[in-house]
């Protein structure tokens, strides 16, 4: 037992490094110094106080995106629209702000529960169609995610739009979710995310229903012998992990951007669904890894000023990670490697 | 709605359905060797990619679907590796390649053009008009006057539909979609046979990423396969995994993107968002009437041990 759990933190360790040294190597092909490329790297993510806050900010949403794909993962509910709930959050955090027209602090409560409402509502959809129609959510959460992107698209060109730049207007700045520190971009989203992550912690691993809802979506056979309803656990593993990818998506815009524009909110679903697969599954891994990512993005930023070295190249890291930490993991099940491994520890032990 | 409109809305529909159908095919060989492959975005947007670059160097767009297919096997060989020598999840894998190829599609074309996007631009493959043929009234311009890509695409579900149905070696690489192990047991190499899946598979879908850039668009920008990955995905549920069932179900989707496209042109009342959810929500609203409950291949998804009793 205690070795399985070693290997589990110690092959997504060695698939990071692994991967890292790939990247350095891509650097290195491109004729440019990888040292110095790192260099640039960590001067942008830690170089500073304010790069150091950048780091956190840009974590947030990565952690909300990464929890909720790890509630639906873990029921067995392959939810790729994170993205869509996501925006759907942001969309109604900002409509339900700009329409009441009022400013203050219950102006974001409201905006909050709005986004996490409708965050849930977009995960429901999906929800539907596969319990009642047996359809395969990896296509249904895709094409919600493309609707999400596009109504979006009507809101910041039409809808809501001020001015003549396709945008809507910006969050009042007494409906602002507050700074921790004033002078720091880093507001109180990133506790609710912390908070969060923990209470997801210990509701998958240390309540009944949690057990239940791992049960359901490790194995839905038995657990529909064993008088549970799978199709109620599904639902609700849906609308969860899209409340909590649309909560996200709500302290974002009210703390962070502000606005709806072009482009925004790209990426985040799909990063969540990287981060949680290279933290298998657990959340309080995938808060980590969502740091460690932020960091590798707010940082290579500067590296593509400093060395021209395209920022792209840690979305390959990224997914490279993804490869080797599954791949490694699924060694371990093939008969040959898993005895390999074992004699390894033995012998370690006899030392 | 006059006959020169609904010839065009149905030329263009052809034009869309094209992609889709040589992904939705790929997804077809991947499905029934047992191989449920969801990175085919991916593939795609390498492939799209590798079509655009040696389409620009070259100025030879066919030159530019053939590497762009080999790009596209290239990248799903890691797919191959780690689902049928590794006996990996094939859901993780596939979204393991979404995240990859475009990443490294958009990496290569950054390196290649600077970090500063300029607009590079390719010649795209010319129509090549079937004499005769051509000037039959209304269908001649519908199917007999596109890209040699169009042609090759209809022949392919032909040879599909005759190699899964009439061919022994169809039916082998049928049997081991549904129950390798029987197969396997019969005489029939299933690793073998998936791995030809997986080249199959990243063939195709990375000629309907290069088909993107070589007759459709003449430029490469991130993001240009925008979900058709997906949509032939469904396309391959509902046309319930037979090649004519496919080639049905990508003609709709297409006629969806046409018809989106061209209503965008028409009216200036709605927003053309709206227009451009189209497609998607149709096949949402496809799937849910016709697809349920539909199975493909027994075994789809599951990874295959050999030594195992």
């Amino acid at each position: 037992m205690q070795k399985t759990k070693l290997l589990n933190v110690l092959i997504p360790v060695l698939s990071i490094l692994l991967a890292f040294v790939i990247g350095m190597l891509i650097i290195l092909a491109l004729g440019k110094n990888p040292a110095e490329a790192i260099g640039y790297l960590m001067k942008g993510a830690f170089g500073s106080k304010t790069n150091l806050a950048n780091t956190v900010v840009r974590a947030m949403p990565l952690i909300f995106t990464g929890l909720s794909t790890c509630f639906a993962y873990r029921c067995g509910v392959f939810n790729l629209g994170g993205e869509g709930q996501f925006l759907a959050g942001s969309m109604a955090a900002i409509t339900v702000t700009l329409l009441i027209g009022h400013e203050g602090w219950w102006v974001t409560i409201v905006a909050v529960l709005a986004g996490t409402l409708m965050g849930g509502i977009w995960g429901l959809l999906p929800g539907i169609l596969k319990t009642w129609r047996g359809l395969n959510e990896m296509i249904t959460t895709i094409m919600f995610n493309y609707v999400a992107t596009l109504f979006m698209g009507y809101l910041y060109t039409t809808a809501l739009r001020e001015g003549s730049v396709p945008q809507t207007a910006p969050v009042p700045d007494t409906t602002k979710i507050g700074r921790i520190i004033p002078d720091l971009r880093i507001t109180w989203g990133i506790v609710v995310a912390i908070l969060l992550g923990v209470a997801i912690w210990y509701f998958l691993f240390y309540t009944s229903k949690g057990f239940q809802l791992r049960a359901v979506g490790f194995n839905p056979v038995a657990s529909s012998y064993n008088g549970l309803s799978v199709k109620r656990y599904m639902l609700t593993a849906f609308i969860v992990s899209g409340a909590i990818a649309g909560l996200g998506g709500a302290c974002d815009i009210l703390g962070t951007q502000f606005r709806l524009i072009s482009g925004y909110g790209g990426g985040y679903g799909f990063d969540g669904v990287a981060l949680a697969l290279i933290a298998q599954l657990h959340p309080l891994a995938t808060m980590a890894v969502a740091y460690f990512f932020a960091v590798l993005r707010v940082g290579s930023t500067t590296m593509q000023v400093g060395t021209g070295v395209p920022t792209s190249v840690i979305d390959i890291i990224q997914a490279l990670v993804i490869i080797f930490a599954v791949a490694g993991s699924s060694m371990m099940y093939l008969p040959k490697v898993r005895k390999f491994v074992m004699n390894l520890f033995e012998k370690k032990e006899a030392v | 709605m006059n006959w020169n409109l609904l010839s065009e809305v149905l030329i263009s529909a052809v034009r869309m359905a094209t992609p889709l159908l040589f992904v939705a095919l790929a997804e077809l060989y991947s499905e029934r060797a047992g191989l449920v492959n969801i990175g085919l975005d991916g593939i795609m947007a390498f492939g799209s990619l590798v079509g655009f670059l040696v389409c620009f160097w070259t100025g030879n767009p066919f030159l530019g679907v053939l590497c762009g297919a080999l790009g596209g096997v290239l990248v799903n060989m890691v797919y191959a590796f780690c689902t049928v020598t590794l006996a990996g999840q094939q859901i993780v894998y596939g979204m393991a390649l979404n995240i990859f190829a475009p990443a490294l599609a958009s990496f290569i074309y950054r390196v290649v053009f600077g970090v500063s996007s300029t607009l590079a631009q390719a010649t795209l493959m010319k129509t090549v008009s079937i004499p005769v043929l051509k000037d039959v009234p209304f269908l001649g311009k519908l199917l007999f006057d596109q890209t040699p890509m169009v042609y090759g695409v209809y022949l392919l579900v032909i040879v599909t539909a005759i190699y899964f149905n009439r061919t022994k070696s169809g039916l082998n690489y049928k049997a081991v979609g549904e129950y390798p192990k029987a197969a396997e047991t019969m005489g029939i190499n299933v690793v073998l046979h998936k791995y030809i899946a997986c080249i199959l598979c990243g063939f195709l879908a990375g000629m309907g990423g290069a088909y993107l850039t070589t007759c459709y668009v003449n430029t490469y920008s991130d993001g240009i396969v925008a979900g058709r990955g997906f949509i032939a995905l469904a396309a391959v549920i509902f046309g319930r995994w037979s090649a004519s069932g496919v080639l049905l179900a990508c003609l709709l989707f297409g006629f969806f993107d046409a018809m989106q496209l061209r209503l965008q042109v028409g009216t200036d009342l709605i927003p053309y968002q709206l227009f451009q959810m189209i497609p998607y929500v149709m096949t949402l609203i496809a799937l849910t009437i016709f697809g349920s409950k539909i199975a493909g291949p027994k075994s789809k998804g599951k990874p295959y041990y050999r030594e195992e009793r």
